[in-house]
């Protein structure tokens, strides 16, 4: 009986001693990973809507909608941050989307656990910013109606077409997907007037 | 048993008779998991060595409290412990290197070379000793996680480090970075490295049957080695 | 049909041992023979599930709600070791005979990363309950699956004239680079 309480005491107090620790740590380090993910946001909805100059954020059920403006303040897009499953873990990443939601204006992928080497091509390659047939440069100026299409081993025909990259299709069609549900969303919003668009022009 | 060892032996044992990977074959998910390039490699291997040693501290300090019957429950606190705080710090303080090793910082706390050095060593020894050793048992995971790394990184990417070795018409093997790859390099490395360590003690073996003949001269006598 | 997408990439198109290199120390260690190694399987399958379950419930009904999600690496570690620990000692009441195939294999399982990583993956992608058993069945399959086809192709390299270096570990690695090059075919299935 005396073992057993000692051998509950001593996990016990390891238990609390770490406990202790962590929540002190934790309370250090989560304004800084919000920082950074706050900044990273912000880099994200310049990079994806190049000719923004501010945003403001609106905050609805399911998603959140940075409506981006020009220096006149007139709205040029929305930027928005979706979500999902690729082939191996989550993807989240930045859309770019003009006012009328017809067209994307940028993408970035700002996490991702894909193949390394394969599937890992659907982040942007500084050294490939010129190539147009980089996975995340296809999608500036590709038209969101009816749909996103992937073709394969193809340069795509259709405005509306990207090309899949080669042994990641599943990735290439994971991102697309995405943006696909995400895009429907927001026309969903839009068409019930939800959407921020104070300024826009429609 | 080892506290007969000098204190320097005890540090560098462990960085390549001891070695985990090599030799003792512990630990393998981040060593195959990390290592499409070095500086992942070297990261996780800082990240590992970080909390190896710190566990091993505490637990040499706090190994006559622990009831034996829940020592291995207890370790595994401490180490989880240790492994969170990395985790939260990698978070705050170096995000893209986070973001990069992904799910396999938690994984360090499944580690066996973690946890197989507190209940072979740390719990034995004295702190400064135990210290050594996890100091020695990390240089050696450092090690070996790099050279993998860079081997990886060189043939699949053409880079060490991210800087270009490699001239530009050398296409890059994909496999090396694929999981496939990440197998096959560490057999070959270990399969190297034994041949390396079989031809050494195949010359010593050598030089002690010379030895032999040349003072007793006699072949008689049965050589065992 | 979302659920069956689960199971199979558990357990083929990304196996836990062979594209996310969890569970290699089993992998490589009771790989001798085939029985074992499917024991082995079952084993770390039947813990697998059962940590799917509990640390489902403990995240989501626990540390989510009280906003304790920074203990979650010593919550799912004390749960697995105690669900071990548990495990081991219901066999041993319930049958004789399943403990003496299993029990050797069970403290091992502790320490067995895919286990760990299982409950990480849960959250990570955000699963339902109900997602979350169709993981831990789906990989727990893919871990049978890929440690007995080793054992197989183990017993028939012990006929092979392997070069004396690289007996044991090494070609066990190799071999285990060309199983997951063949995996890597699976892909396929997915899309």
């Amino acid at each position: 009986m005396r073992t057993i309480i000692r051998m509950l005491a001593v996990l016990t107090i390891i238990g609390v001693i770490s406990g202790g620790l962590l929540s002190q740590i934790s309370i250090w380090s989560k304004p800084k990973i919000a920082a950074h993910r706050e900044l990273e946001t912000k880099n994200a909805i310049f990079q994806v809507l190049p000719e923004g100059k501010s945003f403001t954020k609106m905050e609805t059920a399911n998603l959140e909608v940075y409506s981006v403006f020009d220096d006149s303040g007139k709205l040029i897009g929305y930027a928005v941050p979706f979500e999902g499953n690729g082939f191996q873990g989550k993807i989240r990443m930045m859309a770019g989307l003009t006012s009328d939601l017809d067209k994307v204006t940028g993408l970035q992928v700002l996490e991702q656990v894909e193949t390394p080497g394969l599937g890992t091509k659907i982040v942007e390659d500084p050294s490939k910013k010129e190539d147009p047939y980089w996975f995340p440069n296809q999608f500036k100026e590709v038209e969101t109606q009816p749909m996103i299409g992937v073709v394969k081993n193809q340069k795509p025909v259709n405005k509306y077409d990207i090309q899949a990259i080669t042994g990641a299709t599943i990735s290439s069609k994971a991102v697309v997907q995405i943006m696909n549900q995400g895009i429907q969303v927001l026309r969903k919003m839009d068409a019930e007037g939800k959407l921020n668009n104070a300024g826009g022009e429609k | 048993m080892s506290s007969k060892l000098s204190l320097y032996k005890e540090f560098t044992k462990g960085i390549w008779e001891q070695n985990t990977t090599f030799k003792q074959i512990l630990g393998m998910c981040p060593v195959l998991a990390v290592t499409v390039s070095a500086i992942n490699g070297l990261a996780m291997a800082l990240a590992t060595t970080f909390v190896l040693v710190f566990s091993s501290i505490i637990v040499a300090i706090v190994k006559k409290l622990i009831p034996d019957q829940v020592r291995i429950a207890a370790y595994i606190l401490i180490i989880a412990t240790f492994v969170t705080i990395v985790d939260m710090v990698m978070k705050a303080s170096y995000p893209d290197l986070s973001k990069s090793l992904g799910p396999y910082i938690p994984l360090i706390v499944v580690n066996c070379v973690i946890l197989g050095r507190q209940e072979a060593f740390a719990s034995k020894n004295t702190v400064f000793r135990s210290f050594l050793d996890a100091v020695g048992m990390g240089a050696g995971v450092l090690l070996s996680l790099i050279l993998l790394g860079a081997v990886r990184e060189l043939f699949g990417s053409g880079t060490i480090f991210g800087i270009q070795l490699l001239p530009d018409f050398y296409e890059p093997m994909l496999v090396m970075i694929l999981p496939a790859g990440a197998f096959i390099t560490l057999g070959l490395m270990m399969g190297l490295f034994n041949q390396i360590a079989l031809s050494n003690k195949e010359k010593q073996r050598k030089k002690t049957i010379e030895k032999y003949l040349s003072t007793k001269n006699s072949i008689n006598d049965p050589v065992g080695v | 049909m979302e659920l069956l997408v689960i199971f199979f990439g558990a357990a083929v198109v990304n196996n836990f041992v062979l594209s996310y290199f969890l569970g290699i120390c089993p992998f490589i260690g009771v790989s001798n023979k085939i029985s074992s190694a499917f024991s082995m399987g079952l084993a770390a399958t039947f813990v697998m599930v059962l940590t799917a379950i509990v640390s489902w419930l403990i995240y989501n009904l626990i540390l989510v709600p009280y906003d304790l999600d920074f203990l979650q690496y010593v919550a799912f570690i004390l749960v697995i070791a105690s669900l071990v620990q548990f495990v081991e000692m219901f066999i041993k009441k319930m049958s004789r005979p399943l403990y003496r195939a299993l029990g050797i294999f069970l403290p091992l399982i502790t320490t067995n990363c895919a286990i760990l990583g299982l409950a990480l993956f849960i959250v990570l992608r955000d699963y339902s309950f109900v997602e979350s058993v169709v993981f831990g069945v789906g990989a727990g399959a893919g871990f049978t699956l890929a440690i007995t086809i080793m054992a197989g192709i183990r017993e028939e390299l012990d006929l092979a004239d392997v070069p004396k270096a690289f007996q044991g570990a090494p070609i066990t690695l190799i071999v285990a680079g060309i199983l997951a090059l063949a995996f890597m075919g699976f892909a396929g299935m997915i899309s």
